[in-house]
């Protein structure tokens, strides 16, 4: 297990904590607020536990504060399910209000339940996603609550059993997400979707051509995804479609080492499309 | 009295250890004021003949050019390196720039961690390539595969964070003198037929001189280098048909999760004689090599007992530098398809080597010295810096237009074959565990085709479990900690510069996010529901 060594004053130096309050108290001064853009920097940094220091423990109405000590809490490793628990608590009381705040504790209260509990929920982190994007369905964390909810839908409920009733209800979702780059996202994990449950491959296609006329897929699935739909149309017989991404692949990444065998499948296309001319490849 | 005397002579000795001490520590540890204002620090495992002298070489050049700066080199053995980088990257006090790998197991978490993105950087020139053809090439577009195996294992798909300094191939290495006095000839083998056929003339050779020679030198390290390259070969067609996501290559997960569904295993005919071949090569090691490790199949080789070994390119300039006698390093010859054993499932060559660039150096987040750390990560990847690692280190290089030595020219591989292969003993820690345990059954003395196969499709599906387990639960560890970093990302967005740095940080990290969850869902449903047995 991980552990960072806490940050704290020598032990000694805790004889002055009432001294300094009395102080404090005295001069007229409250205790310093916290120092929040660069408590969310150092999480933005993963260093949690540093954030919980820059953030205090005092009691404080400062919703800011809260979420973002209930956040730090959420990668403060060691993480307890009691840990969890609470941070869900704090969430779920943010999420009251009406400020981008409130979306963004609500965002995060679902992903408690989907992926941070050891025994996760599905089926309540799917109600809090529809939930958030019920209320405020134009926000960037409802929008990308409901990419997640698809995931949800797609791999993690048990219902409905039939794979393509699963496809189907997760791409009922598209239509509610208007951001293009999670638009983007959700194509592309259709298509996903359509080949780990072996679907038609002319509706993995659309999804996967979808993704990519949004463009800018990262990392090595923006490869991946070209190489994808090369290979699927050239299955599924649409040369034309094929060859334009194949020799799309060669111009953008000439170096990579399945160049050689996008050349081969190249020449297999045109030996698809001599033969369908009547003529010799 | 007498006490008083013993008192002194107990003084004097601990008197007298401190001083041995205090000299100890006065002239073998750093100045107590360092000769620059900065000090950075490398750290890698390379610790075999060649690297650290082309790093040396590289920091020699980088300090006359950069006076403030120190750069020392750490050497950390394979064996502990693990452990040291976990260690000192959790205490803060982990050297500036560190070299990390994907299948390090237990540390796949430590990239999200503790290093630092160099996207941005890479989109710039490397200054250091001022005056050269790569002058104004991006400086990712300058590596010879654009950095594909840093993209490959990044943990935020979108961000790159490591930089690398070399392309490894495997090779098989001839001790050319033996091979004339063996064979009578200079050829070298051209197919894995011509190959068999010089082992014959070896054995003849023993027996005429005396002198016991292997065609092999033998070491359970080599024997697992070869299977792999050995079923790389054979299991090409098999790979095509279970590639459904037409990516035309395969990721360990989908390799697993095909087995998990059944669509191969060990009994397959592939992979059987993968097998094979390993078998008929391995009667030319010497008995009992599987309780040796590669330093005694170095050793066999040096000594004059093997006519050939087979290793990677990263044990070639050992070799060349220890060996009485001419090395050459020949790409192993591929069995072709009139091969009796092969012949049947061979779909093509396969590509033996290059094309991915390795030895990735990371820039540690914790740095005190980031911009230096990540200025001497520029040099050394530059056209100069890895023209002065290639020549000091024997080792290929990561970066284009730098010229090769004729003595290395034959470790690089032309892209001239298929790169869909996956070698089946290591898709998975627990997978090449049962592989390497039970290897005694196929290469014993009393070992079989038949009894490797039964054994490995007994343990297997419990082993591909867990690997794919270990492999959603190390996932898991990252995607739950971006949660916390997107928000804060959020938080800090805005329409100052660094606050657009932020929102793009986030957006990224969000599309990374979705590809690796949605890929680790369907791992969790694969478990959940695939057979072939729990």
């Amino acid at each position: 297990m991980l552990t960072v060594p806490r940050v704290t004053p020598l032990p000694y130096l805790r004889c002055l904590y009432p001294l300094i309050l009395l102080l404090s108290a005295l001069s007229g001064r409250a205790a310093p607020a916290p120092d929040l853009p660069t408590a969310w920097n150092d999480i933005a940094d993963s260093k949690a536990k540093l954030a919980l220091v820059k953030l205090g423990r005092a009691d404080t109405s400062d919703r800011a504060v809260q979420l973002a000590r209930a956040t730090a809490s959420l990668d403060d490793q060691p993480v307890s399910d009691g840990d969890l628990r609470r941070a869900e608590a704090t969430f779920a009381q943010l999420a009251q209000g009406h400020d981008e705040l409130a979306e963004q504790a609500a965002y995060l209260q679902a992903r408690v339940w989907q992926i941070h509990l050891a025994q996760p929920d599905y089926a309540r982190a799917a109600e809090l996603y529809r939930a958030l994007a019920e209320r405020n369905p134009r926000s960037h964390w409802a929008q990308l609550g409901l990419v997640k909810l698809a995931l949800v839908q797609l791999y993690a409920l048990p219902d409905p059993a039939d794979p393509a009733a699963r496809l189907a209800g997760a791409a009922a979702l598209l239509s509610r997400v208007t951001e293009p780059t999670l638009q983007r996202d959700l194509q592309l994990q259709l298509g996903q979707a359509g080949i780990f449950y072996k679907q038609p491959l002319p509706s993995i296609i659309a999804h996967l051509v979808a993704a990519d006329r949004i463009g800018g897929t990262p990392g090595a699935a923006g490869e991946d995804l070209i190489l994808q739909i090369g290979e699927l149309s050239l299955r599924a017989g649409d040369y034309a479609t094929s060859r334009a991404y194949f020799e799309r692949y060669l111009r953008d990444y000439e170096v990579n080492p399945r160049c050689f065998t996008v050349k081969e499948k190249l020449q297999q296309i045109a030996a698809h499309e001599a033969a369908a001319k009547g003529g010799r490849p | 009295m007498r006490f008083a005397k013993r008192g002194w002579i107990g003084l004097g000795i601990i008197i007298g250890g401190y001083l041995v001490a205090a000299g100890w520590v006065w002239t073998h540890s750093a100045p107590l004021i360092p000769d620059r204002p900065v000090t950075i620090r490398i750290a890698h495992w390379q610790v075999e003949a060649g690297p650290p002298d082309g790093m040396d070489a590289v920091i020699k050049r980088y300090e006359q050019l950069n006076p403030r700066v120190r750069v020392l080199q750490q050497l950390i053995p394979g064996i502990v390196y693990k452990q040291w980088m976990r260690t000192n990257l959790a205490s803060g006090s982990g050297a500036d720039i560190i070299e990390w790998g994907a299948w390090l197991e237990g540390v796949r978490d430590v990239p999200a961690r503790y290093f630092e993105p160099v996207t941005e950087a890479l989109g710039q020139p490397n200054p250091y390539n001022k005056g050269t053809v790569l002058e104004k090439t991006p400086w990712q577009k300058t590596f010879k595969d654009n950095l594909q195996g840093s993209r490959n294992d990044s943990p935020d798909p979108g961000q790159i964070f490591g930089v690398t300094m070399t392309e490894c191939s495997v090779r098989l290495f001839c001790n050319r003198q033996l091979l004339r006095e063996a064979t009578g000839s200079e050829h070298v083998p051209q197919t894995f037929d011509e190959m068999r056929k010089i082992f014959l003339q070896l054995d003849a050779y023993s027996q005429r001189t005396g002198h016991r020679v292997m065609g092999i030198a033998g070491a359970k390290d080599n024997a697992e280098w070869l299977l792999q390259y050995l079923l790389m070969d054979t299991t090409l067609g098999l790979n095509f048909s279970i590639d459904d996501s037409g990516m035309l290559s395969m990721y360990n997960r989908q390799v697993l999760a095909a087995y998990l569904d059944g669509r191969w295993n060990w009994s397959r005919p592939e992979v059987r004689a993968g097998l094979e071949l390993l078998r008929d090569v391995g009667r030319h090691m010497k008995p009992g090599f599987l309780q040796l490790q590669r330093d005694e199949a170095t050793r066999e080789f040096l000594a004059g007992d093997a006519l050939f070994i087979f290793t990677g390119t990263w044990d070639a300039t050992s070799l060349k530098r220890l060996a009485s006698f001419e090395v050459g390093a020949l790409r192993f010859p591929q069995p072709a398809k009139d091969d009796p054993i092969a012949g049947p499932y061979l779909i093509g060559r396969f590509q033996d080597g290059g094309g991915v660039t390795a030895m990735a150096m990371h820039l540690t987040k914790n740095s005190a010295h980031k911009a230096e750390a990540l200025d001497f990560m520029r040099f050394m990847t530059s056209l100069e810096g890895q023209q002065l690692f290639t020549d000091g280190s024997g080792w290929l290089p990561a970066t284009l237009e730098v010229k090769i030595p004729p003595a290395i020219q034959s470790f690089v591989s032309p892209l001239d074959g298929y790169t869909m292969c996956q070698p089946y003993s290591i898709i998975g820690s627990t997978v090449t565990m049962e592989f390497e345990r039970n290897l005694h059954l196929l290469l014993g003395q009393n070992g079989s085709v038949d009894r490797y196969v039964a054994e490995l499709d007994r343990v297997m599906p419990a082993a591909v479990r867990a690997d794919l387990q270990t492999e959603v639960s190390s996932t898991l560890i990252t995607l739950r900690a971006q949660d916390a970093r997107m928000i804060a990302q959020a938080r800090l967005s805005g329409p100052t510069q660094e606050g657009i740095y932020h929102a793009g940080q986030r957006a990224l990290m969000e599309s990374g996010q979705t590809l690796a969850e949605a890929t680790t869902m369907q791992m969790m449903r694969q478990l959940k529901t695939a057979g072939p047995a729990e």
